[in-house]
């Protein structure tokens, strides 16, 4: 109950659950204090917004205590340890170093193998705009309103995408999964744990921030604009964004009244629920993180005004195409920029790529560049996303690692999705979630042995009992003929069951 | 920032002569020496291999003890030892019909009036800002494959290499493009009736024009011989097996009606997508029908795709099949398409086989006199810095039909403009 009744007057998410129990004790003492003093005033019982109805019931799957040996680990942090060892214990690291040793874990021997953070997907529509792509699943774009803050794309999560199987055989644990960009405000993205589940809150990261999906540029426009509605311009689009935020600052204004009226004893009006503005509310308390579709660097500069004119942060571009433009401006305001390695020219605000973007966002002090995929094939290998950008860069003047490189698709990501004090690194006392590859994993060879999430493995590349099977491929084109064994290499790519026969008793 | 500009030595040296063989139009011969050269041909991979090329053509390829005493070219580039290969040839794109895809002025793809008589090669932009891009990938000429109309026949196929000059196609109209398979309107069935009725019909129609011709020749009835329309001439070209039909379809059963076309109307029949043909492998094998497809569409995208996988590549061409790699989506990156071809290898696929499916598989499958390094071939030639199909490794030199072609792109100048130190506005950068 109390969980689930989170206070709203909380700045960061980091902060939510100590902050939240004091703010409820505090109300409740005031609020009967000053009753107290004020006998005249019968207050009716406070109504709190439920910041959390669909909560996290994700479990850690079966786990036991693991050492894994000898291994060049990349920690995340932008250090490479060689030969080194890494210790997971009750889902976390315990420790990361040289010549560990325990009696309480199983040991493998990873000689040769690389180690490094779980990869993170800042922008996906697993799930939401799933394979097979068939009409009946297309849930990703409520494309009905320019303004859609109140649709949550939790709510259209298919866990049965058997995207979500193959991004975790290329090292993906946690990803967050976005709205469409066809409209100013798409609505709510969720970060999930890349685990199998039959619901959606069994894969939710729990206490991860909620994103809310803004987009600038060219779809919105296109989409409405061919509709006779605004925005049919770009600054029919920015128009858009500020009536929201206008109409946002007043609600958040009626909420903070009706908490301090009530907190002082009056027994104020409720202000009326509304969907849409409790979402851009959340922005404006510093809850949700903007997670905004933004290719060009005048737009961005603009976005970044935009957050200053009402009070809220920017947040992340995404698809930021000309982010090296600005990389100064989008360091010093605190912005990520999550980007492509090298997609570019499908529209105009995609034609001035440069292959070096990522690196020279980064090269800036205190930036936060991150490698993004947006595609259910490309997120298998973000790996290989972030090489392209290292060994294209380093062609051209730059100097940079694979402990550089990937942090670029872990902790850098992590910031974005505001869940960098979890995951994103393999620093003592975080989550261990944690992917072995059989070689350095900026290679094309490269493949992901071993995939562990809160220390418990979730996928293992040579043995079938960790190959999880979406529902939706199982028993697929069985062998119709009972008695006949076709070749199983040729008709059971994905490793299909033969057909069980099985006497009626 | 720091920044610098300076290349490695050893390229910066390559490039002098470069750039000296292509500021002399009429310098004709390049001997390249010491390389390791995968020739995709014959004479398999050999080290400290010598290439010769004279006006454009693959005059000499040496093993290291054969090398003659004294060799003169106009141009001499040591290759240290590094990896030189036939230029890879992409397929399946857009490749100078599409500049930007989200501008429909700058789309000549696609037409509602193409049917199979669609030359979209009249179409083609040598000048495209995708064209230098693709050339960093070590591509040197692509199949384009325009989407065409919304027939079953969509058009036709050409081939051009990726020197960025006017006279850059090489084949127009190579093959004919039929797409099967489904879609959300109507059934697959209609698809497959009508490329068989149209098939059976045209037959009968070349027969009927033979007979009235051997008739005319006997002097016997005198019968009209009428000259077959533009469509007909497309028509008895794939049934004569002149032109390849390249037929896009997934789903096995079509893969297996289209088999049976072939050995019905003698077809030169190309698989393209196939997407489950691993469960007719033996099939296709048997058939000696080669197979153009993605090495890293491994989605379920549709009903007609329920087994793509990173391993279908390696799977068909273990199963005899000749698989062609092409790129999947957009025109905008098939630079990298070795990357897929990478992908594939990393999943079973032998680096020879490898090779040959973005090279000699498809210069064999369309005639074209590319893709591989032996005499008599164009000089479409990369030199690599290492291993092709490594993300670390660049192109450090590329020759097409013997010319050094430029490796820069409008993103190099985008990158120069923006990482230059200077107190202007970036405009004034160039």
């Amino acid at each position: 109950m109390l969980k689930n009744s989170i206070s709203r007057n909380l700045v960061t998410h980091k902060l939510m659950s100590k902050k939240f129990a004091f703010t409820l004790i505090t109300t409740s003492i005031v609020s009967l204090g000053l009753t107290a003093c004020l006998p005249n005033v019968q207050q009716d019982a406070k109504v709190v917004i439920n910041k959390n109805p669909y909560p996290s019931t994700y479990q850690v799957l079966p786990a036991q205590s693991t050492l894994l040996t000898n291994a060049t680990i990349l920690t995340g942090t932008g250090e490479r340890l060689n030969d080194a060892d890494i210790l997971l214990v009750n889902g976390k690291v315990m420790q990361v170093g040289n010549d560990l040793s325990t009696e309480q874990a199983t040991v493998i021997d990873m000689k040769g193998k690389w180690i490094t953070p779980g990869i993170i997907d800042v922008h996906s529509h697993l799930g939401v705009y799933p394979s097979p792509g068939v009409e009946s699943h297309s849930d990703g774009n409520e494309m009905t309103s320019p303004n859609t803050s109140e649709v949550w794309a939790e709510h259209s999560v298919w866990p049965q995408d058997p995207g979500f199987q193959m991004a975790r055989a290329g090292g993906v644990t946690s990803l967050q999964i976005l709205p469409g960009s066809a409209n100013l405000f798409g609505g709510r993205g969720v970060t999930l744990r890349n685990v199998p589940s039959i619901s959606m809150q069994g894969m939710k990261f729990a206490d991860a921030p909620y994103g809310l999906k803004m987009a600038c540029g060219e779809n919105p426009k296109r989409v409405y604009g061919s509709r006779k509605v605004l925005p049919s311009t770009r600054m029919g689009n920015v128009a858009g964004y500020r009536s929201a935020w206008l109409a946002a600052t007043e609600y958040k204004r009626a909420w903070d009244k009706y908490d301090s009226d009530y907190s002082a004893g009056k027994n104020p009006e409720v202000p009326k629920r509304d969907l849409e503005l409790d979402t851009l509310m959340g922005v404006l308390d510093g809850e949700i993180l903007i997670h905004n579709h933004c290719y060009k660097a005048e737009e961005m500069a603009v976005m970044i005004d935009l957050g200053n004119e009402f009070n809220y942060h920017s947040g992340t571009f995404h698809h930021a195409i000309e982010s090296y433009k600005i990389a100064d401006l989008l360091a010093a305001n605190g912005n990520c920029a999550a980007m492509w390695p090298d997609w570019w020219g499908f529209k105009m605000e995609a034609f001035d790529m440069v292959e070096e973007n990522v690196a020279i966002v980064n090269a800036v002090k205190n930036s936060c560049a991150v490698v993004h995929s947006d595609s259910a094939i490309t997120i298998q290998r973000l790996n290989q996303e972030a090489a392209k950008v290292m060994y294209r860069a380093n062609e051209n003047g730059f100097a940079l690692k694979e402990e550089n490189a990937i942090q670029w698709i872990t902790a850098n990501a992590a910031k974005s999705l505001g869940i960098d004090d979890k995951v994103g690194s393999l620093e003592v006392g975080k989550n261990a979630d944690v992917v072995v590859w059989n070689m350095n994993p900026f290679s094309v060879y490269a493949q992901a042995e071993q995939v562990f999430i809160d220390g418990a493995k979730v996928y293992d590349r040579f043995d079938d009992k960790y190959q999880a099977k979406s529902d939706f491929l199982l028993g697929q084109q069985l062998n119709s003929h009972v008695n006949k064994v076709t070749d199983k290499s040729v008709v059971n790519p994905v490793n299909q069951p033969a057909t069980k026969l099985v006497t009626k008793e | 920032m720091k920044n610098t500009q300076l290349l490695t030595s050893l390229r910066y040296a390559l490039f002098g002569a470069l750039a000296m063989t292509t500021s002399q139009v009429n310098a004709k011969s390049i001997v390249i020496t010491n390389a390791t050269v995968y020739t995709v041909a014959k004479q398999g991979i050999l080290s400290q291999a010598t290439v010769m090329v004279d006006d454009g053509i693959i005059t000499a390829v040496y093993s290291k003890d054969e090398i003659p005493a004294s060799l003169i070219a106009d141009t001499i580039i040591d290759a240290k030892g590094r990896i030189l290969t036939p230029g890879f040839i992409a397929s399946g794109n857009l490749l100078g019909l599409v500049e930007v895809g989200a501008v429909s002025a700058t789309r000549d793809s696609s037409d509602k009036k193409a049917d199979l008589t669609f030359d979209a090669s009249l179409a083609f932009n040598p000048k495209s800002t995708l064209i230098a891009y693709a050339r960093k990938g070590g591509i040197t000429s692509s199949l384009v494959t325009p989407y065409g109309g919304e027939k079953v026949f969509t058009g036709q196929s050409f081939v051009v290499n990726l020197s960025g000059d006017f006279d850059s196609v090489i084949v127009p109209n190579n093959a004919v493009m039929v797409s099967l398979g489904s879609s959300s309107k109507g059934s697959r069935a209609t698809k497959l009736q009508t490329l068989s009725n149209n098939l059976e019909d045209a037959q009968k129609a070349l027969a009927k024009v033979n007979k009235a011709k051997v008739s005319n020749k006997k002097g016997k009835d005198e019968q009209e011989v009428k000259t077959p329309s533009r469509s007909e001439q497309v028509m008895n070209a794939i049934l004569s097996g002149d032109k390849p039909l390249i037929a896009y379809a997934d789903r096995a059963t079509d893969i297996l009606f289209l088999l049976k076309l072939k050995q019905k109307f003698n077809l030169n029949l190309i698989l393209a997508g196939a997407s489950d043909a691993v469960l007719v492998s033996d099939e296709i094998a048997k058939a000696n029908v080669v197979v153009m497809m993605s090495a890293i569409d491994n989605l379920p995208s549709s009903f007609d795709s329920l087994h793509n996988s990173l391993i279908n590549v390696a799977k068909l061409t273990k199963a005899g099949v000749k698989v062609i790699i092409s790129n999947s989506g957009e025109s905008y990156n098939i630079n990298q398409l070795r990357f897929d071809v990478g992908v594939a290898i990393a999943n079973g696929l032998e680096k020879t086989s490898a090779l040959a499916a973005v090279t000699a598989n498809i210069a064999d499958s369309f005639n074209l006199n590319s893709g591989r390094i032996a005499v008599g071939k164009n000089a479409d030639l990369v030199l690599w810095s290492s291993d092709p199909f490594e993300i670390s490794t660049q192109v450090d030199a590329m020759w097409i039909n013997g010319q050094a072609m430029s490796l820069k792109s409008r993103q190099d100048a985008l990158r120069e403009r923006y990482t230059k130190e200077t107190n202007m506005p970036r405009a004034y950068t160039k």
